[in-house]
């Protein structure tokens, strides 16, 4: 019977029914889909009272045939407006305000003639912002949709007028642009806008943002599981056992990062549910499968060097994990130090998600490349639309040799001759820092 | 290798950074023995117990366990002893049970034996259906039961208990000496750390008086007595005291 078998069950166990480790699990599953259900029904609201209470004031001082069409228009469009009679415009503000108008239209003399000449006619619009919120900004939007509707017609009508025989829209837009994308060997039938959204959101951020979350999960979880041992004082009877500190140590990287990828999945979940919400609203389906259904799929290598870079992540940051709870006196000061960590693999996490790492200079580049949690972002971002890049690959062998180092060291700290020293010399640090902070 | 001594203890002196907290303690135990180190808080027994436990090294002096040195031989010596630390935890979320069951299995080999040695401690535990609770819904008592009882259930050449029996009440303290004297009759050994003379002058066939981190006598219960014409443990221990201090 092995005996590391028994350790990782009872790292897993603990974890599990640990309410400070399976309450952190369960939340992203609840709350993301209730944000993404929040946020989504907010922004249909808006949308919905931006289209059925369109209120606008409007004053025409040109008071012509043209105008008067062009106010038929925009009532036909949809706008519910309430005509004032000449006065000054501080006034019709103020009425607009009064009767609850979204904003104030001012058609100025000379707007029939100009139209007539095939000038630009002149519409001034005073927005009405009585609150900063979406529902102003939906109503500002659907006003200026109508306008802009009106002006398509009414360039239809002038173009008629001029060439009866001429297509407006080909007049209007002349080119006709039909965009393709080429991602590796492959080209698309829809331009780069059209998948940019998916690809951005999808590979470049939201893949990255998993990972980094399961990066934050399992040092939190190898943090506090180290630090409760210490808080409940059996690392020391832990270490009495016929078992090697590294037996120890692999217990701990394996029952936290098994735990930390049911948060991870758990994570995942929640993030899809609430996407689904989030762009359920914006009549668009959020489907990562939709770039896969037209991209070839990276080749089978690429998914085990990104698995391999994937299980040197977790051990590495696992490690540090250990480092921080076995340092940690108790929970409440490992939850403190995991700053430490979390700050370092934040920043990298986030240059990847939303910069180009070669247009990044080159501390930055060197920082990112430093840290093994980097690789299997920058895995997972460049495999799928280009052949995997060079200082990736050297980076398997690097964050293999780092992990090692890393686990190693761990794994000598577990001696409570050295944690003990080690403890006593940040309590002591965090105590002058105190007495520094109440001088 | 010495087989008939269980401890070996020669001018042990153990630092932590400038505080001494151990200087040339010397003394040993027999195999089948029950020894005692009686002192006040920071005498240095826990450090004593530690280091006999494989936890500390010592900075110098000559350290053996069951024949074994504690420096480089210290994962022979883990397989053979059983450490209760004075303060030690349980994991809260894991049964007795369950705790008992992933000890047994990191000890024995074979699944059959490992499931006699839980069958047998739950029994040594006396927790009787509460060994399937969680034990964070354990007393402390009944903690120190599950311990006493993972201590001994691992069939150790060497106990070693730091306050074996602190902060029990009369019940659990008389079940843990009985249990521990039972063991000691299978001729194994057992080192312990204690407050309680009268708990030391019952259960310990030897023990030493230490104070300050040095051992101020050393001998049989009775001996002592005798010989500082003291009729309690605790007299002997003051008297002692006192002529060191003077």
């Amino acid at each position: 019977m092995g005996k590391l078998r028994p350790l990782v069950e009872k790292e897993i166990k603990d974890l599990l029914r640990d309410p400070r480790i399976y309450i952190g699990l369960i939340i992203p599953i609840i709350m993301l889909p209730l944000m993404g259900f929040a946020i989504s029904t907010a922004m249909s609201h808006v949308g919905e009272s931006a289209t059925r209470s369109l209120k606008v004031t409007l004053i025409d001082h040109d008071r012509t045939n043209v105008s008067r069409s062009f106010i038929t228009l925009l009532d036909n469009l949809g706008l519910k407006i309430m005509e004032i009679s000449d006065e000054s415009l501080l006034k019709a503000i103020e009425k607009a305000k009064a009767s609850g108008s979204q904003a104030l239209l001012v058609i100025p003399q000379g707007f029939g003639e100009s139209l007539l000449g095939f000038e630009r006619a002149k519409v001034e619009v005073y927005s009405i912002v009585e609150s900063i919120g979406m529902s102003s900004i939906g109503a500002q939007s659907t006003v200026n949709k109508i306008l802009d509707a009106s002006s398509e017609i009414l360039s239809s009508m002038l173009i008629s007028k001029i060439a009866p025989e001429a297509e407006p829209e080909v007049i209007r837009k002349p080119l006709n642009v039909t965009g393709y994308t080429v991602i590796k060997d492959r080209i698309i039938s829809a331009p780069l806008q059209v998948i940019f959204g998916q690809l951005v959101i999808g590979y470049g951020i939201m893949i990255p943002l998993i990972l980094f979350v399961l990066s934050i999960i399992v040092t939190q979880i190898a943090a506090t599981a180290t630090a409760i041992e210490n808080e409940e004082k059996t690392l020391e009877t832990l270490l009495t056992f016929p078992v090697s500190r590294y037996e120890i140590l692999m217990a701990k990287l394996l029952g936290s990062s098994v735990i930390a990828v049911l948060g991870g999945i758990m994570f995942t979940l929640g993030f899809l549910l609430y996407f689904q919400g989030f762009f359920g609203f914006m009549g668009q389906e959020f489907r990562v499968e939709g770039v896969l259904e037209v991209l070839p799929l990276p080749p089978p290598e690429n998914y085990a060097l990104l698995a391999i870079s994937l299980i040197l992540s977790i051990f590495f940051i696992t490690s540090l994990g250990v480092i921080i709870g076995a340092l940690s006196s108790d929970v409440r000061m490992s939850t403190s130090l995991l700053g430490v960590v979390i700050i370092p693999v934040l920043i990298p996490s986030l240059l990847i998600m939303y910069g180009d790492i070669k247009n990044l200079p080159l501390f930055l580049q060197l920082l990112i490349y430093a840290l093994p949690t980097s690789y299997p972002m920058i895995m997972s971002k460049e495999m799928i639309i280009s052949t995997m890049p060079p200082e990736v690959l050297y980076g398997i062998p690097y964050s293999a040799i780092l992990t090692l180092m890393v686990v190693y060291v761990t794994s000598k700290l577990l001696a409570p001759e050295k944690l003990l020293v080690l403890q006593y010399k940040l309590k002591l640090g965090r105590r002058k820092e105190k007495m520094k902070v109440r001088k | 290798m010495l087989k008939s001594m269980a401890i070996e203890v020669k001018n042990l002196v153990k630092y932590f950074g400038n505080l001494i907290a151990l200087k040339n303690v010397t003394f040993s135990v027999d195999e089948g023995e029950i020894f005692g180190l009686i002192g006040p808080n920071g005498a240095g027994k826990t450090t004593t117990l530690r280091i006999l436990a494989t936890l500390l090294l010592p900075t110098s002096g000559y350290v053996r366990v069951l024949g074994y040195d504690v420096i480089s031989e210290a994962s022979k010596i883990r397989s053979l002893i059983s450490y209760l630390a004075e303060d030690a935890g349980i994991y809260r979320n894991l049964t007795g049970y369950e705790y008992l069951s992933i000890v047994a299995r990191i000890y024995f080999e074979s699944k059959t034996d490992a499931e006699e040695a839980v069958e047998e401690a739950v029994k040594l535990s006396g927790l009787g259906e509460r060994i399937t609770d969680k034990m964070k819904t354990y007393s402390k008592g009944m903690k120190r039961r599950i311990q006493i009882a993972r201590v001994f259930m691992t069939e150790p050449k060497l106990a070693i208990l730091d306050e074996p029996t602190a902060g029990l009440d009369v019940f659990h303290a008389q079940y843990v000496r009985k249990i521990i004297k039972e063991y000691t009759s299978e001729g194994r050994s057992v080192i312990l750390s204690s407050h309680n003379m009268l708990e030391v002058e019952h259960l310990c066939s030897r023990l030493a008086l230490i104070h300050h981190g040095q051992i101020m006598a050393l001998g049989e219960p009775q001996a002592l007595k005798n010989k500082y014409g003291a009729p309690n443990l605790e007299d002997v221990f003051m008297k002692v005291v006192r002529a060191w201090g003077s």
